[in-house]
Order: structure tokens, then C-alpha cells, then sequence
């Protein structure tokens, strides 16, 4: 099994046409970026090394080829996940790293970013993120996992792992007032407004700063 | 609205300063200690200006200074900033940190900083009831001894142990407990130190600030110590390059991480089952659901209260038994029997007299009402509502560039415009400042024109009502949306602390009320009496009749006013309660129309701010924001009020 850049793009690629219910070969090879790196020649070549099936225009993956590309998709969105919400990079940027990313990433890393993640369902732009198997272990072996405060339910207790603000004066505040890693914050309420208690402290947020606090869920 | 008593003044110079985290009671035991009362209620934000008193202990007269409540000593808004200005420029003998006992994490965090300063320290571990009731126990000689510091248990709302606070008056041994920072950091503390010159609290705790990036400390620099600003900068930013996160953060951090240690030591927490009946209240007041039917009910009960007892019941008492049955024919006898006629009769009794028509409007009309509306607000205050309603109307305050937390100063102006222009101080940015500023002198109004305008709305109808609200809240809404678009700078974030709902006790709401009325007969009743002598001399004068004919292409053509109704709002310029209180009389009269009532209450809702918010005003914002307001209300108020009075005219809507 050959693995090689262009490779994983176009397959990636195939992948995301089949999301959009396009499996035309034509309209794949008219996308800018494959067009970059394959022709009909690649295509065919990797048809030949069993990782799709080409049938006059319509081009499907293999078993093979859509292992392949599920991995990689994953680890594209996953990375992208990563740069937007722990990062917060600029799109372009994110968009850049993220292409390079995804062909580094080890299987190991990749599950430790989705754990860290909170195993998110899917990318920022609200495409599915396939499932690891980190994902689909249960119960006792899910690792504790890092999530926004947002994403915890009315009654949950989260300890903070890190604040992710570019706002100084808003680290000053939610210090004073002890929010910081390490502290222990309860979801109160969601609406109209976000409420936690730390301690016997019930402090009302705007949901912008709560998105900015990450916390490992306590159970 | 307890206006600081400057006389008060310590014998030996020295002041003691009750310093916490806001909604912890320092203004309560401020209270016991020197017998006068300053505003207590349940929620942050509360007394926003120093009060000064004066205190006995053992035949010695003590200077005292309650200060605004604090997160930090690293100020992040107007008021947390006038308590760390007292700790740096007032002769602060000693230092009182009153803490609240479930919350020790917090009220720590400020012990460190006031340990640092160097001040000799007692703590009084307030509502220590509160902590037993929620099963949390304090090591209190543990606590003692770890920070050096004399604590005492107390409960500042029934009194008990305050008397054992009097060893704070004497207390001067400072503690020397301190805390170890990053080496980079310590080294950019001595650094600063050096260029520091010796002060009242430690050097030491003024350059951990300036290290911190404190930016309302560079008056301070500019002050004592000219042209080293760039040198303390330069030493700062070469100390944050050490580390990827602010340094004020890493300081805070530092300090936490020893809270903790504190805390775990000297706090045990033992786990209880049933939540109690006012959590469950508290928390059923800001849900999603459950939070609009009882504000409903606050305010269903609210216009009962005042606007039915209150407007209704109390001032046709006042109004037809006491003045129309008893004083005003006493008054007219008497001032008969010396003055059968003439000027001074007139002055005193006729139709523009002071007694028959100032104090008729003063005592008999308004003072009822916003006795109704003092006791009612209190309770609400005292209640710990108000915080759960600015969570309710967040998203709705965000439309208009200001967050949920400027509901309290708004509700605030339901009782006095003039008190909550200056509790604005508790918004964070000047943007919110001046937005708020300007609804409060808009649309807001304050008890005592409320009354009486529910007090008429409710002779009228319930949809005459509906009219009135839903134009005055539409007006306010559409004017804060623009104002948040024209006006530069940004909104802050909501982070407000709720505190828990609790019985308000009657004795404080009854001192409150008291204290309130008695500001009001002060600053109200000259003005009544005032205006009632302008009109006296307009009607004497004959100009009265100029104005009202000058005035009536307005009033009568475009608001479809009765002539009579001008003199209502020449008054208006003075109060906009007395302006009320005169359209009030002539309705009763029947001289205004369902519709007529609307638009006029409309217009003289959104009419000027009274004088002494003005003043207020002018104080708060600079006297050129405040004309300008001013400027932009008046016209705009009768525009609104013809555009409405048109509306009905169209859709011949008679209610």
C-alpha cells in the first residue's frame, strides 16, 4: 500500500465529494486543489493499487482506500477543531495548518487531540469528525477529557484545565473572583444566562467568557 | 443616598477602614459601630460612595470609613478603585476585612494583598451563620494563627460579637506573613521598589500593582513619583517577556494557590442533603422558564402595592381627609383670621398656595407613594431578587450595548433617578456609563412620579397601562439600541455575582425606608415649594396666561392637551413628579381624557430630569454630556408624546 501526500489528499478529497453526493470523477478532477495533485493517471495508478474503483465517470473508494481516508479526515478535522477552539487561529491560518497536520499526525497523538477535544462530533464547519477508537471506548477506560464549559449539562462540576482568553483584563477578573485551573465550577443554569458556582460563589457569565473555560468533567 | 457625613472626623488622625468583597456587610457593621445607617441591602454594588463615621471606644472618639466592596485590590471598575484609593492616600490607622464565612476563598485573596500592604489587620468572619447553616465549618484559631491575625466570628445583621470588635480599633501589630513569587517576578518587585519613595502602605505592595499592569495607578506615579512611568514600564514588560501569560495573572495564581492551602487547612465542609426553600426560590426566579411568571408577579404585585394601596388608598386618605378635611381649612382660617386677603393669604393658601397646593402635593400625594414604593423596593433589595432579574434580562440589555448588571442601577431609578445616576459607577465601561445615564434621565421613572402615574393609569384602564409601558420601554429600548450604535467604545463583560436569596428583616427595611423618606422630604419639598412660588408669580404676573398661550400650539394642537395642563409641565422642569402630581389633580378634575391621560403621562415620563438629577448628572458625566442629554430629552420627549397622541388619532383608538 502506497501512502504518499497526494495520495491521502485525493482521497480525502473523494471522501468529502461523497459527503455532497457527488461521485463523478470529472467534477473531482475540477477541484483546484486535486487538480494540483492528480490527473486521470494517479487515479488510475491508485485504482490499481486497490484503493478505489473507477467506473466510467463514477469513482468509489475501496476498503482499503476508505480506511485511508477516514483517517485522514479525521485528523484534519481533528486539527482543525484543535487550532480554531485551543489556538484560536485566524481561518487562513487554520486552514494551512491543518492540511499539513493531518499528514504528521501519529494514530497515537490523534486520539490523545480528540480526548483532549472531548471527542467533538464534528469539525468547525459542522462536518461529521469519523470516530477513533478512543471514541468508542466506554465507561470506566474514557479517559478523563478536557471540554468547554459550555458543553457540560445544568448540574455538572468541571475542574478547570486552562482559560483560553486573549483578554487580560478577563484572566484578572475571573481570577479575583477565583476562577482559575484548578478551581471547581457547577453548571447552575444555561438561560437566559449562564450561571456556575464555585464555592459557595454563584456567579452569572456571559456564555463568550464560558466558552473560554475549559474544564475535565468530575464525576 | 446617605450623603457621607464629612464632620465626621477622627481625634487622632487615624482612620479605621472596613474593607471586603461586595455583599459581605461591612455596610451593616459600619452601621453598629458608629450609629449611622448606610444603604444595606442584598446585592454587589450597593454603597458605591464612602461613608465616614465616627465611633466610641473606651472615651475615645475613632474615625471610620465603610468602603465599597472589592474583588481585588487591583481595581477593576469605578467603585473597587475608591477602596484602593483610600488604602493609598488616607491616613489608615488600621484595617477591619470583613469576610464573608462561606466564602473564604475569596475574602483571603484580599487578605493577602491587605498583608502585603502592610496595614495592621483584624478579620470578622461575618454571616458565620450562614456558613453553619451550609454545614461549612471555620478553624478559626487555626486561621489566627496561620495569618497572625486576630479573627473574629460575627453576625453583623443580629449583632452578635460585633462588640468584640473594638480590639480592631487598637489592633497595630502588622502581620509578616508574605508570599514568595516567581524569582523573575520578585526580582522585577525589588527592582520597582527601589524607584519607589515610602508611602503609607509597603513598597513592596505598591510595586506587586504596578507590576500587575494596574493602569489607574499612573496618576499615582505621575504624583510621587514624575518621569519614572517609562522606567517602571520598562522593568514590567521585562519581566511579562518571562512569561507566556500576564503577569497579574501569574500574581494571582500565586496568591490562590496559597488561599488554598489556607482553606483546606482551616475549612471543612461537611456534605448536607435538602437544598432549602429560598435556594429553591432563588433559583426558580432566574429560570428560563419559571423567571418570567414571577416577574410578572413582582411586578403585578408592585402596582398593587404602590400603585393600588399606595397611589389609591393612602393618598385619597392623606389628600381628601387629612389636607381637604382638616389642614387646608384649618390653614385657611388661620391665615384668614391674619390675612383676610391679599398677596400673603394668596402666597399661603390660594389657588398656587404653599400649603394648599406645595405641600398638598408633597405630603399628601407623593409622600405616600414612594413610602409604598420605598418599602416595597427595599424588600426587594433585601430579598437578593435583583441580580436573579439582571440575569433574566441579559440577552435583552445586550441589544442595547450594556449587559444584565445595568438593570440594577435602572430598577435603582425606579426609586430615585438621582441615587442610581450615581450607582452607574458600578458599570465597568463609560460607554455603559453614559447609556444608562442617559435612560435613567429618558425614561425611568422614579417613585414618586410612578406612583402617581399608576395611581391614574389605574382610574383609567388596564390597557391605558399597557399603552403607557409598552411606549416608554419602546422609546427607552429604540433610543439605547441607537445610542449603543453612535456612541464609541465597547460593552464590558456580564460577570455578576448573585448573591443567596435571603428573609429580608423588617427592621432594615423599616430604617431604610425612613432613611429614604427623610432624604426625600429634603431634597423634594423645597423644590415643590420653589415651583409653587414660580407659579405664584407667573399667575400674579399674568404670565402664567402668556405661557399657557405660548405654550398651546404644543400642548393644545400637538400633544391635544387641555390648556390647563401647561402649568403641570412648567413645574415638570423642576420635578417630574410634580409635574405628575398636577396632571393628577386635573384628572381628577375630569379634566383629561383616557387618551388625554396617556399622552400627557407619555410626555412628561420622558420629560427633563429633575434638578438634582441634573446635578447628578453634571457631577457624574461632566456638565456638557449633561446638557447634551438634556437637550436631546426635552424635544424629544413632546415628539413622542405628539406621535402618539397622532397614532391614536389614526386609528381612533379611545381606550
Amino acid at each position: 500500500m502506497i501512502k504518499d501526500k497526494g495520495v491521502e489528499e485525493v482521497l480525502e478529497f473523494i471522501w468529502s465529494q461523497r459527503e455532497q453526493g457527488s461521485n463523478s470523477v470529472r467534477e473531482l478532477l475540477a477541484i483546484e486543489e486535486v487538480a494540483e495533485e492528480a490527473d486521470m493517471e494517479t487515479l488510475r495508478r491508485m485504482a490499481g493499487n486497490n484503493l478505489i474503483k473507477m467506473d466510467g465517470d463514477t469513482v468509489v473508494l475501496s476498503l482499503d482506500g476508505e480506511k485511508l481516508a477516514e483517517a485522514a479526515i479525521r485528523r484534519h478535522r481533528l486539527a482543525e477543531r484543535l487550532l480554531t477552539e485551543v489556538l484560536s487561529l485566524d481561518a487562513e491560518s487554520i486552514e494551512k495548518n491543518a492540511c499539513s497536520f493531518e499528514h504528521t499526525l501519529s494514530h497515537e497523538v490523534t486520539d490523545s487531540i480528540c480526548t483532549l477535544l472531548g471527542h467533538p462530533p464534528t469539525c468547525p464547519h459542522g462536518l461529521p469528525i469519523p470516530k477513533g477508537d478512543c471514541c468508542r471506548k466506554t465507561g470506566g477506560e474514557l479517559k478523563p477529557i478536557v471540554q468547554q464549559l459550555s458543553a457540560l449539562d445544568v448540574g455538572d462540576t468541571g475542574r478547570i484545565a486552562f482559560i483560553v482568553s486573549n483578554i487580560h483584563s478577563r484572566l484578572d477578573k475571573l481570577g479575583s473572583l477565583g476562577i482559575v485551573p484548578g478551581s471547581s465550577v457547577r453548571v447552575h443554569q444555561k438561560r437566559p444566562a449562564f450561571v456556575i458556582q464555585i464555592g459557595e460563589t454563584t456567579l452569572a457569565l456571559d456564555p463568550e467568557i464560558i466558552k473560554e473555560i475549559y474544564v475535565k468533567k468530575v464525576f | 443616598m446617605n450623603h457621607g457625613g464629612a464632620k465626621a472626623q477622627s481625634i487622632d488622625g487615624e482612620w479605621l477602614v472596613l474593607v471586603g468583597n461586595p455583599n459581605v456587610g461591612k455596610s451593616v457593621i459600619f452601621g453598629a459601630l458608629t450609629g449611622r445607617y448606610a444603604t444595606v441591602s442584598n446585592y454587589p454594588g450597593t454603597t458605591v460612595e464612602v461613608s465616614r463615621g465616627t465611633a466610641r471606644i473606651g472615651g475615645k472618639k475613632q474615625g471610620i470609613i465603610d468602603s465599597p466592596g472589592v474583588n481585588s485590590l487591583v481595581p477593576m471598575s469605578e467603585d473597587e478603585k475608591v477602596t484602593r484609593d483610600i488604602l493609598l492616600n488616607e491616613n489608615v490607622g488600621s484595617v477591619l476585612q470583613v469576610m464573608d464565612s462561606k466564602n473564604l476563598r475569596r475574602s483571603l485573596l484580599i487578605t493577602l494583598q491587605l498583608v502585603e500592604m502592610g496595614l495592621p489587620i483584624t478579620l470578622a468572619l461575618n454571616m458565620y451563620d450562614e456558613a453553619g447553616e451550609r454545614g461549612i465549618s471555620v478553624d478559626i484559631e487555626s486561621l489566627s494563627k496561620t495569618l497572625g491575625l486576630n479573627v473574629v466570628p460575627t453576625i453583623a445583621t443580629q449583632r452578635w460579637n460585633l462588640d468584640k470588635l473594638s480590639d480592631a480599633f487598637h489592633h497595630r501589630s502588622k502581620p509578616n506573613s508574605v508570599i514568595k513569587y516567581p524569582e523573575f517576578i520578585e526580582d522585577g518587585i525589588r527592582r520597582i521598589e527601589a524607584l519607589l519613595p515610602s508611602a503609607r502602605i509597603s513598597a513592596r505592595s505598591i510595586a506587586i500593582m504596578l507590576l500587575s499592569g494596574d493602569p489607574t495607578l499612573s496618576g499615582w506615579v505621575e504624583k510621587n513619583i514624575p518621569g519614572k512611568a517609562a522606567d517602571i514600564e520598562d522593568i514590567r514588560s521585562g519581566v511579562q517577556t518571562r512569561f507566556k501569560e500576564p503577569v497579574g495573572y501569574i500574581i494571582n495564581r500565586v496568591r490562590l494557590k496559597t488561599v488554598d492551602a489556607i482553606v483546606s487547612d482551616v475549612v471543612s465542609q461537611e456534605k448536607l442533603g435538602k437544598s432549602k426553600l429560598s435556594t429553591v426560590i432563588g433559583s426558580l426566579s432566574m429560570h428560563p422558564v419559571w423567571g418570567v411568571p414571577i416577574l410578572l408577579a413582582v411586578l403585578f404585585l408592585m402596582y398593587e402595592f404602590v400603585g393600588v394601596l399606595g397611589a389609591g388608598v393612602s393618598v385619597d386618605f392623606f389628600e381628601t381627609t387629612i389636607f381637604e378635611g382638616f389642614v387646608n381649612p384649618w390653614a385657611e382660617r388661620v391665615v384668614g383670621y391674619v390675612f383676610p386677603s391679599g398677596l400673603i393669604h394668596d402666597l399661603i393658601v390660594g389657588q398656587y398656595g404653599i400649603v394648599t397646593m406645595a405641600f398638598t402635593y408633597a405630603i399628601a400625594i407623593i409622600l405616600p407613594i414612594v413610602g409604598f414604593f420605598f418599602i416595597f423596593f427595599s424588600f426587594l433589595e433585601d430579598s437578593g431578587y435583583l441580580p436573579r432579574l439582571a440575569v433574566m434580562v441579559d440577552r435583552i440589555f445586550k441589544l442595547m450595548g450594556l449587559n444584565g448588571k445595568a438593570v440594577l442601577p435602572m430598577v435603582l431609578g425606579l426609586g430615585c433617578d438621582t441615587m442610581a445616576t450615581m450607582t452607574t459607577r458600578i458599570l465597568e465601561t463609560k460607554k455603559e456609563r453614559i447609556i444608562v445615564t442617559l435612560l435613567l434621565a429618558l425614561g425611568v421613572p422614579c417613585s414618586a412620579q410612578l406612583g402617581v402615574i399608576l395611581g391614574m393609569l389605574g382610574a383609567v384602564s388596564l390597557s391605558a397601562t399597557l399603552w403607557w409601558a409598552g411606549v416608554v420601554i419602546g422609546v427607552m429600548f429604540i433610543v439605547g439600541l441607537l445610542a449603543s450604535k453612535v456612541l464609541p467604545g465597547e460593552a464590558s463583560d456580564f460577570i455578576l455575582e448573585i448573591p443567596p436569596m435571603r428573609m429580608p428583616q423588617i427592621s432594615n427595611i423599616v430604617l431604610k425606608t425612613l432613611v429614604r423618606v427623610e432624604w426625600y422630604l429634603k431634597e423634594a419639598v423645597p423644590l415643590f415649594i420653589l415651583g409653587t412660588l414660580f407659579l405664584f408669580t407667573l399667575d400674579k404676573t399674568h404670565a402664567l396666561k402668556y405661557l399657557e398661550a405660548a405654550g398651546s400650539p404644543i400642548i393644545v394642537n400637538f400633544l391635544n392637551l387641555p390648556v390647563e395642563s401647561t402649568q403641570a409641565f412648567i413645574v415638570g422642569f423642576l420635578r417630574r413628579d410634580y409635574g405628575a402630581a398636577g396632571l393628577f389633580a386635573l384628572q381628577k378634575n375630569g379634566l383629561l381624557t383616557p387618551v388625554q391621560t396617556v399622552v400627557s403621562l407619555v410626555t412628561m415620563t420622558l420629560f427633563v430630569p429633575c434638578i438634582a438629577n441634573l446635578l447628578m448628572m453634571i457631577k457624574e458625566r461632566g456638565l456638557k454630556a449633561a446638557l447634551l442629554m438634556t437637550l436631546f430629552i426635552f424635544p424629544f420627549a413632546v415628539l413622542v408624546g405628539g406621535v402618539l397622541n397622532f397614532i391614536f388619532k389614526i386609528l381612533s383608538i379611545t381606550l
